[in-house]
């Protein structure tokens, strides 16, 4: 076994006997069983006004009861719910090293901290990849057990290379909540980071500048604001890349250089 | 000399503190070397200098021959270590604390996970998750992960914390036949003095961040005063009778303290002169310095 298949196994064994992942992939499946109820609710308008508010929000979220709203639905809860929860998990792989005390004795080893690193965003990417395909495989279930019409192979080809690409956007992005998880050592700061771009994004998107704020440019894939190609360019793709690269570059950088004094 | 450890003007600053101040250690193979310091002395810091954890801002640091660093390099395949209060992942159990650390070495043999847990004793807890170990099981953790893939050289800091009084014994016995079966070469810290006295064959005593002694055992054991410990049912009456017959003594808690060398190479000459002046003594022993008082006496501490 090479020294970055040790690495990859260890943090998969670490990932695979936590229950923080596990229960952040269930809290992602709620998206599509909240999808599917909305469903219910819109497929029947008498029912639907005297559940009150829920029959309000479940209108201003997916409007009619189809697959096309259902599938815009899981999109915009990948690209919302995906920065949160792929951020948890970025911050539960970082950070418990530090409070857990544990980073000490990732340091001196004859498998190098680059790959501890590396290894690390490889369960990341996987993890993320995995809860939306599950996030998927469950919303087809949910939409073909709650009978919504609208069905194409088409429609949930693109509704699937939309969801991943959504998700293939937001992970690029966690890298910096990897750095801030490393050097502000433990949960804190990077749940603040992300919470903050959150908020920044909103604005930005607001502001009509959202596809050159890399935080903004998922939601703006998902159709959250609207149809994607009017407002997304090859820039906005490049800045996410860039991005990426830049807090990945920074996380290694930390990780092989920084005092470990604590 | 064939050295394990050497440092060379080791010097670190974390802002305006001066945490390590030119520190040149010197540690030969094969020896047991205690590092001793008060808290924030500078021990811990050193340690983490020599396992490439925080970059010196002068010197430089060399193990078992090889410059640590840049980039946290070294040769740690052949160095075990234990920095600070012991940790393990918590979810995982003992053994797959212990697999995923022979992993990360490089080991290829899978029968040595077993083999360290019979070593240090943790049988019983194999299958417990390590979160729910106590503090000198997670110790004995610790240490079974810095013994795994036998290392060359051990770098522990506090190797006694948290074990119980048989554990510390069964822990310094261990340690005592890697040195001397194995050649392994072994740098511990401890604020526990006498474990250091009782297996250290060479000490080091470093203090606001200066290494300010290096002594072999067999130094200390000479620099050590001794002085004769007597005591009488009337120390004032013993007390004259010494002096009449010329021992430089002193009274300290009811117990006369002669550091006369006479005294201390013949106590039989001082019993025959105070039965003679009609106060036998009740008890006569020849007291050795410690370690304890010799490390308070060079640190400035009042004992």
């Amino acid at each position: 076994m090479t020294a970055f298949a040790s690495a990859l196994w260890a943090e998969g064994l670490k990932m695979i006997r936590s229950r923080v992942p596990l229960l952040c992939a269930v809290g992602f499946c709620m998206a599509p069983l909240a999808g599917g109820l909305f469903m219910i609710i819109l497929k029947d308008p008498q029912a639907a006004r005297s559940m009150g508010l829920i029959s309000t929000k479940a209108q201003i979220m997916a409007g009619t009861a189809d697959w096309p709203a259902f599938f815009n639905l899981l999109a915009q809860a990948v690209a919302a719910g995906g920065m949160i929860l792929f951020a948890i998990i970025t911050i539960w792989v970082f950070g418990r090293e530090f409070s857990d005390r544990t980073l000490k004795e990732l340091l001196a080893l004859p498998t190098s901290r680059e790959k501890i690193v590396g290894a690390k965003f490889i369960v990341i990417v996987l993890w993320s990849l995995a809860v939306t395909l599950l996030v998927f495989g469950l919303g087809l279930i949910v939409g073909t057990l709650v009978v919504i019409p609208g069905w194409s192979t088409d429609l949930a080809r693109t509704a699937f290379l939309d969801m991943l690409g959504t998700a293939v956007l937001t992970i690029p992005l966690m890298t910096f909540v990897a750095l801030l998880s490393s050097a502000g050592r433990g949960y804190l700061p990077p749940f603040g980071w992300t919470i903050l771009t959150l908020v920044l994004a909103n604005i930005a998107a607001i502001m009509g500048w959202g596809d050159w704020f890399p935080w903004a440019i998922p939601g703006l894939f998902s159709g959250a604001a609207g149809p994607r190609s009017a407002q997304l360019g090859p820039h906005s793709y490049l800045i996410v890349i860039l991005t990426g690269l830049a807090g990945l570059a920074a996380t290694f950088y930390w990780w092989r250089d920084a005092d470990q004094a604590r | 000399m064939d050295l394990a450890i050497e440092t060379n003007g080791l010097t670190k600053r974390f802002g305006d503190v001066l945490a390590l101040d030119q520190v040149n250690l010197r540690v030969g193979r094969g020896e047991i070397y205690g590092f001793l310091g008060l808290n924030g002395a500078g021990k811990t810091t050193t340690i983490r200098a020599l396992l490439g954890m925080i970059h010196p801002g002068r010197g430089e640091v060399r193990v078992l021959g090889q410059p640590v660093g840049p980039h946290g390099r070294g040769p740690w395949q052949k160095v075990g270590h234990l920095v600070e209060s012991p940790s393990a992942y918590p979810e995982l159990t003992v053994s797959e604390n212990l697999e995923l650390a022979r992993r990360l070495q490089g080991i290829r043999d899978r029968k040595v996970v077993k083999e360290i847990i019979e070593r240090l004793a943790l049988g019983p807890y194999a299958l417990r998750k390590a979160g729910t170990l106590s503090t000198g099981n997670l110790q004995r953790l610790g240490l079974a992960r810095a013994l795994l893939h036998g290392p060359e050289l051990l770098i522990l800091d506090e190797p006694a914390n948290g074990l119980d009084p048989a554990g510390v014994i069964e822990i310094r016995e261990l340690l005592r036949k890697l040195a001397r079966e194995r050649g392994v070469t072994i740098f511990m810290s401890s604020h526990i003095l006498t474990e250091v006295d009782r297996l250290a064959t060479r000490i080091g005593i470093i203090h606001k961040g200066r290494l300010i002694e290096e002594l072999d055992a067999d130094q200390l054991e000479r620099s050590r005063s001794k002085r004769l410990a007597v005591r009488a049912r009337c120390p004032k009456d013993a007390l004259l009778c010494l002096q009449s017959a010329g021992y430089r003594s002193t009274v300290q808690d009811e117990t006369i303290l002669i550091e006369d060398e006479r005294a201390i190479e013949h106590p039989d000459e001082v019993a025959r002169i105070l039965v003679k002046g009609g106060t036998p003594p009740m008890r006569l022993a020849v007291e050795q310095q410690d370690l304890e008082e010799h490390f308070m006496h060079l640190t400035g501490g009042t004992k």
